[in-house]
């Protein structure tokens, strides 16, 4: 059985099939990977993806861009307004809802925001069809976290409409840790995780917590301000400096050559990413006037260092806003295309010395592999029915049984992490030394950090008349069950004499 | 490197306190198979070592296959193979006690186990003697693994099982003891349902949705049961299509009419138990008592209903009753109060006059003369009618503390006084009375001419205005307004009344002014003679057409006669006008023909309006 990842995003789009228990992202009709999520009105079609996009210097008023940010919101919200004032293609309102107002030679045709989005499905969907044949429709859709409910369903219904069975729509920085396989393994433990993605017009950044394989956000931050187009268009202002330097000529003002300065600042962005110098190279772009200019990435990086520093202080606020240290940190994940910057990367890691920050998928492709990888876990299942805001028990607190270390001090290890999904069964082998003959587990509940104070502790567990061993350690087996009420059942057993010691701690009420 | 240290002395396993924090709920990601699995847990509402169990299960089902004991029979050598479809496949097999619930693996393993004992090959080298062919009972163990190794055949052998027993208690049966009776036949048919989880017959303290689930399933029982293995033909052995058809189609009526007896036995069976079992009584009492009590409960609630209201209407009456008493007995008392200060007051004044009288008759009436003394006690006696109490003390004391000259002076300053107060009050009075005839004299005018003034060319107005909308025309007036205040010039706006009015007082006009009105031929002292006032005493008709002179209006009733005779004597009719005056009773020859003239001019009036209208509204367009 075959499955489908879609990723639209604000800029382009990208699918990711899971066939014979991996996902992998199809190339499009054009060979590239990732699909510029543009459509423009000509006419007599409707063109998608790159095309759409390079035509867009001579059709602007008609070419559709950044659909996501509109879809499903209505006019009086605050970010339709800003886009509709942005947007180069006209928005008007008709009939309570948002339209765009396209002009194809004999008549004007008023196009929803979801027709838009289905257009690029169906590209995305024939993509997907190129490897798996025409059959396969079923499809995760990735969602930004602070999505709602009325964008989540316009998101939903333009892939409907498009011919997709929309299997479940998932969060983006879910997806993202779903691609690395983040806890799917070994599913106890606990880890904390930060998604960093940086996107085309957006970046969200997002604290998400990993208990017994389930994933939870903690807390996100998105900000509009900083993004792909962001540093094309920095790159692109530097290079109308650089022309009217040369040729005493502005060109800000004229728009057709600034979307020539933009693209042309698109491919040297992308190609500074991996280059040490990238050259920008424009045949009469003004007034006959052709362009050559050579950026390095030193250029760039400093051209860019206030973004960089943006973008770092999005992680800072979030870290400061969770409550976290960056040594709390277990994982950064990287995903979004322009998180391949390579200043960015190296930022990021002297932010977290001691993190493991996982890259080895092309950053645009993580999210639509994650959700390829879900489409291929829920496939074939039924009732998938889950509702929208899942909630579920948890365990409040850590529990902590105390110990002693090498040195004689007392310590203390977490047998059962705050945060796991209830009913859950916890296992462990302790050890204590040989010599004494009999053991005691003193249990102590915290919300702290691996320490607890002694009004915490909440029972104890003694086994009693073991076997004297001159040297050597005795394994002692500690299972902890907690049931959905938070109650916690403990045995404790002897390896070698099989004594076995077991209570029962019931909640306060 | 953690170590556990070892318990102090006397230290045992205890809790010192409950944990202070219940589970949180939160809010996750619904991503990943974890979470999948978590669901899929929480949804059978399976503890977290379910999985394991599941496992185990498993395992031991595997080593019950191990440990399979297989069951000689007897009969087996003495079976012949050519009777192979009155066996008992699984007997054969050696699995007579498992029967249809034996697994594959188990009848595989039988059958291996079958061959490496029985297989011909080896009871010759044992030195058996063996059957030659077919006819050898090894084929019975060959045929008995066909059968029971195909799905579809081994299914219809079970449907056939010769052990079940297909017996349905009958209802005296159990009548005492209905579980230990239909428990088992119902345990022993649910063999055949499709549906895996058949609800039990369970006992007398089910609930009552326990039973109804069970009855409900037993109603729509939905058996695999198939009779294909009692075929008397075998579609095999057909040697042309056609036959091989009539086959099938014998067999198919043979099967249909088998199932159908099956399916009346499991409803039989259902029906029986349904109309044995006591919890269907017991539900079937409760759900009476049940009724029976909200019925009560009902007429209960509605009677307190109905004492509640009676009691407080009770109580309203008796607090208005009481309420009302208490208002009477004030009123009486301030009557009584009132009746005892006038009389007080009467005897007071009574007494004053009497005073008075006296003193002016101590002082002779102040003269000598008899008839000034007349005329005074006169005026005195008028003095004693009219002064109040107060005033009249007043006067007596003057008259009896003073002078004989000082009382004059007092008495004839009081009478002076109230000479001028009569005198004041008749003038008063006469004024109200003009006041009053005058005021009257208004309203009578003011209808007709109203409040507001009706110039020339709103009276031309008004006029062309009737005619255009004739009597009958709805809501003639209203509409009539409506036309003026359009097309006036003056700007009044004038409602239906003001225009009945005028043209009430219109009407009172003899129709030459009124044709001069229409010919725009309005002097001065015509249209003010037209505009003054009359006294009301016109006829209430408001038709505008009647010849209004000195005459009696025409009525309606008159009227239609007349269009009536009009139409029955055309005009080349000797001696018309006679007989058309003959045919309206109460009017004359000349009265008709008068009134002829005028309704045929009225109508030259009123097309010459229309077409008035109709130009200026062409004009407009």
């Amino acid at each position: 059985m075959a499955a489908i990842g879609v990723h639209l995003g604000c800029t382009s789009a990208c699918v990711a099939v899971y066939k014979d228990g991996r996902a992998d992202v199809v190339a499009n009709d054009a060979g590239d990977r990732v699909t510029p999520a543009v459509v423009a009105y000509t006419e007599n079609e409707e063109v998608v993806g790159l095309a759409a996009k390079q035509s867009r210097i001579r059709n602007i008023s008609n070419t559709v861009m950044k659909v996501k940010q509109i879809l499903g919101r209505s006019s009086d919200d605050p970010q339709a307004q800003k886009y509709i004032t942005e947007s180069k293609c006209l928005v008007i309102e008709k009939n309570g809802k948002l339209r765009y107002e396209v002009d194809t030679g004999e008549e004007t045709k008023f196009v929803n925001p979801e027709d838009v989005a289905r257009l690029i499905f169906s590209k995305m969907k024939e993509t997907a069809h190129s490897v798996l044949g025409s059959d396969a429709n079923d499809v995760v859709i990735t969602v930004p976290f602070d999505f709602g409910e009325k964008q989540k369903n316009a998101l939903g219904e333009a892939a409907r409409a498009a011919g997709f069975n929309v299997l479940r729509l998932i969060h983006e920085p879910s997806a993202a840790l779903l691609a690395y396989g983040i806890g799917q393994d070994y599913p106890t433990g606990k880890s904390n995780i930060l998604v960093f993605k940086l996107g085309g017009t957006s970046l969200s950044v997002s604290v998400m917590e990993v208990n017994s394989g389930i994933y939870r956000v903690l807390s996100t931050n998105t900000d509009d301000n900083i993004g792909g187009t962001h540093f094309t268009e920095t790159l692109a202002q530097y290079l109308a400096s650089e022309f009217q330097r040369a040729f005493k000529h502005d060109v800000r003002g004229n728009a057709r050559a600034m979307m020539k300065l933009m693209n042309s600042a698109d491919i040297a962005k992308h190609s500074l990413s991996t280059l040490g110098s990238a050259n920008c190279f424009l045949d009469s772009l003004y007034e006959g006037q052709d362009f050559d200019c050579n950026v390095s990435r030193a250029r760039f990086e400093l051209l860019c260092s206030p973004l960089f520093n943006k973008c770092i202080e999005a992680i800072r606020g979030l870290l400061e806003q969770s409550g976290f240290t960056a040594d709390d940190i277990n994982k950064v994940v990287l995903c979004g295309g322009s998180s391949r910057i390579p200043r960015l990367q190296q930022l990021i890691k002297d932010l977290f010395p001691s993190v493991e920050l996982l890259n080895s998928i092309p950053p645009d492709e993580v999210i639509p592999i994650g959700a390829a990888i879900e489409a291929g876990i829920l496939i074939g299942k039924e009732n998938l029915l889950v509702e929208d805001s899942l909630k579920i028990e948890c365990s409040a607190k850590d529990i902590l049984v105390k110990g002693v270390d090498e040195s004689g001090a007392n310590s203390f290890t977490v047998l059962f992490p705050s945060g796991t999904p209830l009913p859950a069964r916890r296992q462990h082998t302790l050890q204590a030394p040989g010599s004494i003959s009999s053991v005691c587990l003193e249990l102590y509940e915290s919300e702290g950090k691996n320490s607890a104070k002694e009004e915490d502790k909440f029972a104890q567990v003694v086994l009693q008349d073991l076997d004297k061993k001159e040297n050597g350690l005795r394994d002692i087996l500690a299972v902890l069950t907690m049931k959905r009420d938070g109650s916690l059942h403990v045995t404790c057993t002897d390896q070698e004499t099989g004594k076995c010691e077991a209570i029962t701690i019931e909640v306060a009420s | 490197m953690l170590l556990l240290p070892s318990a102090a002395d006397g230290q045992g396993t205890a809790i010192s306190h409950a944990l202070t924090s219940a589970s949180t709920l939160c809010q996750v990601e619904p991503v990943g198979r974890w979470f999948e699995a978590f669901v899929k847990r929480r949804n059978r509402n399976a503890s977290a070592s379910f999985q394991e169990l599941e496992d185990k299960k498993e395992l031991s089902e595997e080593s019950e296959d191990e440990e399979l004991q297989l069951e000689e029979f007897p009969m087996l050598k003495t079976l012949d193979p050519k009777d192979w479809k009155n066996q008992d496949h699984y007997a054969v097999l050696g699995l007579g006690h498992v029967r249809y619930k034996a697994t594959q693996r188990q009848i595989k393993a039988a059958h291996k186990a079958m061959v490496l004992k029985h297989h011909p090959d080896k009871r010759k080298a044992a030195g058996e003697p063996i059957k030659e062919g077919d006819n050898d009972y090894f084929t019975c163990i060959t045929k008995a693994y066909e059968m029971l190794s195909d799905p579809v055949k081994r299914r219809a052998f079970n449907s056939v099982d010769p052990t079940f027993d297909n017996s349905v208690p009958s209802k005296s049966e159990a009548k005492d003891n209905f579980f230990e009776v239909f428990s088992p036949v119902f345990e022993r048919n649910s063999r055949w349902s499709n549906k895996k989880s058949v609800p039990k017959l369970g006992d007398m303290n089910s609930s009552f949705e326990d039973v109804d689930a069970f009855y409900s399933f037993w109603y729509n029982f939905d058996s695999w049961r198939e009779f294909s293995y009692l075929d008397e033909e075998e579609k095999e052995k057909a040697e042309c299509r056609d036959e091989r058809r009539w086959i099938e189609k014998q067999n198919r009526a043979t099967r249909a009419q088998r199932k159908k007896e099956e399916m009346n036995r499991i409803r039989t069976l259902v029906d029986n138990a349904y109309s044995c079992d006591p919890r269907i009584k017991k539900f079937k009492e409760e759900e009476k008592a049940k009724k029976e009590a909200e019925k009560k409960a009902k007429a209960e609630a509605k009677r307190k209903e109905q004492e509640a209201k009676e009691k407080q209407r009770q109580a309203e009456l008796e607090a208005a009753r009481l309420a009302k008493e208490k208002e009477e007995e004030e009123v009486r008392q301030q009557a009584l109060l009132a009746k005892k200060e006038k009389d007080i007051q009467k005897k007071a004044i009574k007494k004053e006059r009497q005073k008075l009288r006296n003193s002016c008759k101590a002082w002779n009436h102040f003269s000598d003369n008899e008839a000034e003394r007349v005329k005074m006690m006169e005026e005195v006696e008028k003095l004693c009618d009219r002064l109040e109490l107060a005033s009249l003390q007043c006067l007596n004391e003057t008259l009896t503390s003073s002078t004989k000259e000082v009382g004059k002076a007092a008495l004839e300053k009081q009478i002076e006084e109230i000479n001028e107060q009569i005198r004041k009050e008749k003038e008063e009075a006469e004024a109200r009375m003009r006041q009053a005839s005058k005021n009257a004299e208004k309203s009578t005018g003011g209808s007709g001419n109203g409040s507001k003034n009706w110039s020339e060319d709103d009276l031309q107005l008004l006029i062309k205005a009737v005619n255009l909308f004739p009597a009958g025309t709805n809501s003639r007036w209203e509409v009539i307004a409506n036309y003026m205040n359009i097309h006036s010039s003056s700007g009044v706006k004038r409602t239906a009344k003001d225009v009945i009015g005028k043209a009430k007082s219109l009407q009172k006009l003899d129709p030459h002014q009124k044709d001069d009105i229409n010919k725009k031929a309005f002097d001065k002292f015509k249209k003010e003679h037209g505009v003054v006032p009359q006294a009301d005493n016109a006829t209430p008709s408001e038709r505008f057409e009647g010849p209004c002179t000195d005459f009696t209006p025409w009525t309606t009733e008159e009227q239609k006669l007349l269009e009536q005779a009009l139409k029955t004597y055309p005009v080349n009719t000797p001696e018309r006008w006679e007989k058309i005056a003959e045919a309206v009773p109460g009017r004359t020859k000349k009265d008709c023909m008068k009134r002829y003239k005028e309704l045929v001019e009225m109508v030259k009036a009123k097309k010459a309006a229309q077409e008035q209208v109709l130009n200026a509204s062409r004009a407009k367009k």
